[in-house]
C-alpha cells in the first residue's frame, strides 16, 4: 500500500528537523541595575534545538537573562555565543532571534497575517514566498480563518497563538519566550502548552523559555536552570529537578511544600537519623553532606506523605490533626498540625478525612531529604 | 391583612416604562446633560445664529440678504485676507508637526529631566502671543541680539528682516502653537505599549522601520487631532498679525479684516459675514482631517493584553 495512514503521516510530520545553531553558550553573564546585581556570572550552554526553562521567583534574574539574549538589554560583564561566535556586538534586530512577550505585543494597527508577515517584510521576501509562509505558519496555529481580523478581535488564546506564529514566521535561530502563558486562565495555559510543546517538536526551535510556574517548567523542558538572586541554584532534566532537588530552596520551590527544621543526630551512608524540634526523631535521605549535630531541613512533597487512620506504630510515622481540607477533584489535600513542630501538607486519595479527624502520617525515609540549612 | 397591604413602592413606580431614546438616552441623561447643553447654546449657538442674523440683514447703502458675502468675495483686497491666513495657519502648522512629532517621539520613554524639558516646551503657552511677540521685538529686531550675533560671526552681512512681515508672524505663530501640539502627542506617544518596538526590533525592523512602521501609524490619530487643533489655533491669529506682522499687506488676516469691517468703518454686517466665512474655513477643514482621521486605526495602542 502506497497510501500513507493517517498515523504515518502525522509521525512525518512530527520528525524533528535539524536545528539552525549548534549551541548557544552564555558564558560568566553579568547584569547589575546600581546596586542591584540582578545577573551574577551566569553560565548556560543550550544543545541546538533544546528547550530550556529559566525558572524562579521574581527578582531572580531570569528575565534579565532573556532580555540579554535578546540583546534588548546589554551586559556589564561576559559573553553570549552562537555556535562559537559572540553576537554581544550584534543589534538585536540582526540577531535572527524570535520573542513572545508576556503581553504578547502584538501590532495594534496590523491584520493577524500582517503581524504575522511583518518580520518577512524586514527581511524583504518576495510576495508569493511570503504569502505561502504566512499561511503555514497560520495554518500551524490553527489561525487560517482569523488572518484578516485585528489583534483587539481575537480571545487572549488568539492572541497569544498569533505572537507564536509571528515569532516562528522568521525561522529563527532561537526563541525566547518571557512567561507567555501567565495572562492566560489555567484551561488556556494547558492548552498553549501544549502548543508550544508541539510546535516545538514540529519546527525544532532551539528554546529558552522564562517562568516562574514549575508545572510549565517541568512540562515544557528538555532542561530545567532554577535561578535565585541572579545565579543559577540548579541545571537539570525535569524529572531530575523533580525527584533530586539540590537544596532547600530548590526544593521548595519545586513543590516540596513541607519543610521542616531539623538537627543531625546520627548518619549512616546516605541515611541520617534527625531530630525535630520539638524531639520527635525521624530518618531520612541525605542530599548535603552533613555531620551529626549539623542544623538541617528535611523536606517531602505532599504526595509523598501517606495518612492513615490513628494508631499506626512504626518508623517515621508521627500522629496529628486535620484541620484543613481541600478537595482538588481527586485527590484531597490535607494541612495537619502535629508533633513536628509545623504543619504538614499531604495529598490523599483517601477522601475519608474531615477537620478534626485524628490520623498517623508516614515520612517515607527515602522520599523525606534532608538539606544542609540555609541562610 | 398582607394580601391587601400595598406595596408602598409600586405606587411610586412611574406609569410609563422609561423612554429611551434613539441614542439610548433616558430622561435623568438629557437633566445631567442640560446645563452644559445651556453654557453651549449660550455662549456658542447663540451667538453663532445671532451672527448669521446680522450678516444676513444688509448694510445701509447695500441690497439684498447676501449682498454683505458678495461685496466681501467680490472685493480683491478682502479676499486676499483668507489666502493670507491660510498662507500663515497651514505652514505653521505643518511645521510644528514636523518639530513636535520627532520630539514627542524622542521623550516617549520618560528621561532624566523629562520634566524640566516639559515645563521649557510649555512656557510659551502659559505667556500668551502678546508677550511673545514682546520678546520678538527685541530678540529678532534688526538691533536684537539674533541678527547681532549673525553679524558678529560673520553669517549674514546685514541684519535679516525678520519682524513686520510675513516672517514675523509665522515665528510667532509656531512659538505659541508648538506647546499644544507637543504635549497632545507625548501623551499619545507615551501611552503606546514599548514592547511593540521592542517586538518590532526583534522581528528586524531597524529604527527608521519601527518610526515609520509601527510608531507613526500608532499616533496618527493623535497626529490629526493636533493638527487641527493647531490649525483652528493659528486660523484665528489676531494679536501677532497687527504686532508682529505687516497688518497693511502681506499679513493682513481674515480675523484683522472681519475687526476692521466691524470696529474701525462699524460695518456689523460685513464684519459677521466676514467671521462666518472664516467659522465655515475652520470647519470644512477640521472635517476633512477628522474624516481622513476616520479612515485610520484608531483602536487601542497597546498589542494585547497589559
Amino acid at each position: 500500500m502506497a497510501e500513507r495512514t493517517a498515523k504515518e503521516r502525522r509521525e512525518i510530520a512530527t520528525e524533528r528537523p535539524e536545528p539552525l545553531v549548534k549551541r548557544l553558550g552564555i558564558r560568566n553573564l553579568t547584569k547589575r541595575f546600581g546596586d542591584l546585581v540582578a545577573l551574577n556570572d551566569f553560565n548556560l550552554e543550550v544543545e541546538g534545538g533544546e528547550f530550556i526553562s529559566l525558572l524562579g521567583p521574581s527578582g531572580c534574574g531570569k528575565t534579565t537573562a532573556l532580555n540579554c539574549l535578546s540583546g534588548l538589554l546589554e551586559p556589564d560583564d561576559g559573553d553570549i555565543e552562537l555556535d562559537g561566535e559572540s553576537i554581544l556586538n550584534v543589534p538585536p534586530e540582526r540577531r535572527q532571534f524570535g520573542m513572545v512577550f508576556q503581553n504578547y505585543a502584538l501590532f495594534p494597527h496590523l491584520s493577524v497575517a500582517r503581524n504575522v508577515s511583518f518580520g518577512l517584510e524586514m527581511q524583504r521576501m518576495s510576495k508569493e514566498e511570503m504569502r505561502d509562509r504566512v499561511e503555514e505558519v497560520l495554518s500551524l496555529v490553527q489561525l487560517e480563518e482569523h488572518r484578516d481580523k485585528h489583534p483587539a478581535q481575537l480571545s487572549g488564546g488568539q492572541q497569544q497563538r498569533v505572537a507564536l506564529a509571528r515569532a516562528v514566521a522568521t525561522r529563527p535561530r532561537i526563541i525566547l519566550m518571557d512567561e507567555p502563558l501567565s495572562n492566560l486562565d489555567a484551561k488556556l495555559r494547558l492548552e498553549m502548552r501544549a502548543e508550544f510543546r508541539r510546535l516545538h517538536q514540529t519546527l525544532g526551535l532551539t528554546t529558552v523559555y522564562v517562568t516562574h510556574d514549575q508545572e510549565e517548567a517541568l512540562s515544557l523542558s528538555d532542561r530545567v536552570v532554577l535561578m535565585r538572586g541572579g545565579a543559577i541554584q540548579q541545571i537539570g532534566s525535569p524529572e531530575e529537578a523533580y525527584t533530586k532537588p539540590a537544596s532547600a530552596y530548590a526544593a521548595n520551590f519545586l513543590g516540596y511544600r513541607n519543610l521542616v527544621p531539623v538537627q543531625v543526630t546520627a548518619v549512616e551512608e546516605a541515611r541520617a537519623r534527625i531530630k525535630t524540634g520539638t524531639d520527635v526523631e525521624l530518618s531520612g535521605t541525605l542530599v548535603d553532606t552533613l555531620s551529626p549535630g549539623d542544623e538541617a531541613v528535611a523536606a517531602i512533597r505532599p504526595e509523598d506523605v501517606g495518612v492513615f487512620p490513628q494508631g499506626r506504630e512504626e518508623p517515621n510515622v508521627v500522629s496529628a490533626t486535620v484541620e484543613l481540607v481541600e478537595f482538588l477533584g481527586r485527590d484531597t489535600e490535607l494541612s495537619m498540625p502535629n508533633d513536628l513542630g509545623s504543619d504538614i501538607v499531604a495529598r490523599t486519595t483517601a477522601g475519608e478525612a474531615r477537620p478534626g479527624s485524628r490520623v498517623s502520617i508516614l515520612l517515607p525515609p527515602e522520599r523525606l531529604l534532608i538539606f544542609a540549612k540555609e541562610d | 391583612m398582607a394580601a391587601t397591604v400595598k406595596d408602598p413602592e409600586r405606587d411610586q413606580r412611574p406609569r410609563k416604562p422609561k423612554a429611551k431614546s434613539r441614542w439610548g438616552m433616558d430622561g435623568s441623561l438629557l437633566v445631567l446633560l442640560g446645563p452644559a447643553l445651556l453654557l453651549v447654546a449660550l455662549l456658542f449657538v447663540w451667538p453663532f445664529l445671532y451672527g448669521i442674523g446680522v450678516s444676513l440683514t444688509p448694510a445701509p447703502g447695500r441690497e439684498g440678504i447676501f449682498s454683505s458675502y458678495t461685496t466681501f468675495f467680490g472685493d480683491a483686497r478682502e479676499r486676499a485676507s483668507i489666502w493670507n491666513t491660510l498662507r500663515l495657519a497651514v505652514p505653521a502648522t505643518l511645521i510644528n508637526l514636523l518639530l513636535a512629532v520627532p520630539l514627542a517621539y524622542r521623550m516617549r520613554n520618560p528621561l532624566k529631566g523629562q520634566r524640566l524639558i516639559t515645563v521649557l516646551f510649555v512656557v510659551p503657552m502659559t505667556l500668551g502671543v502678546v508677550l511673545i511677540a514682546r520678546g520678538m521685538l527685541t530678540f529678532l529686531g534688526p538691533g536684537g541680539w539674533f541678527n547681532k550675533t549673525l553679524m558678529t560671526l560673520g553669517v549674514i552681512g546685514e541684519p535679516l528682516q525678520l519682524l513686520n512681515n510675513y516672517t514675523g508672524v509665522l515665528i510667532s505663530l509656531i512659538i505659541a502653537e508648538f506647546p499644544v501640539m507637543f504635549l497632545l502627542l507625548l501623551g499619545y506617544a507615551s501611552g503606546i505599549d514599548p514592547n511593540l518596538e521592542r517586538a518590532g526590533r526583534m522581528l528586524g525592523a531597524g529604527a527608521w522601520q519601527r518610526f515609520t512602521r509601527i510608531m507613526l501609524p500608532l499616533m496618527m490619530p493623535g497626529i490629526a487631532i493636533a493638527a487641527a487643533l493647531g490649525f483652528m489655533v493659528t486660523f484665528a491669529v489676531f494679536p501677532s498679525a497687527v504686532l508682529v506682522g505687516e497688518p497693511a499687506g502681506s499679513t493682513r488676516v481674515i480675523a484683522l479684516a472681519a475687526w476692521q469691517a466691524a470696529y474701525e468703518r462699524f460695518d456689523y454686517s460685513m464684519g459677521s459675514a466676514i467671521a462666518i466665512v472664516m467659522a465655515a474655513i475652520e470647519l470644512l477643514v477640521v472635517a476633512v482631517i477628522l474624516f481622513a482621521r476616520s479612515r485610520l486605526y484608531t483602536g487601542p495602542a497597546s498589542g494585547g493584553k497589559g
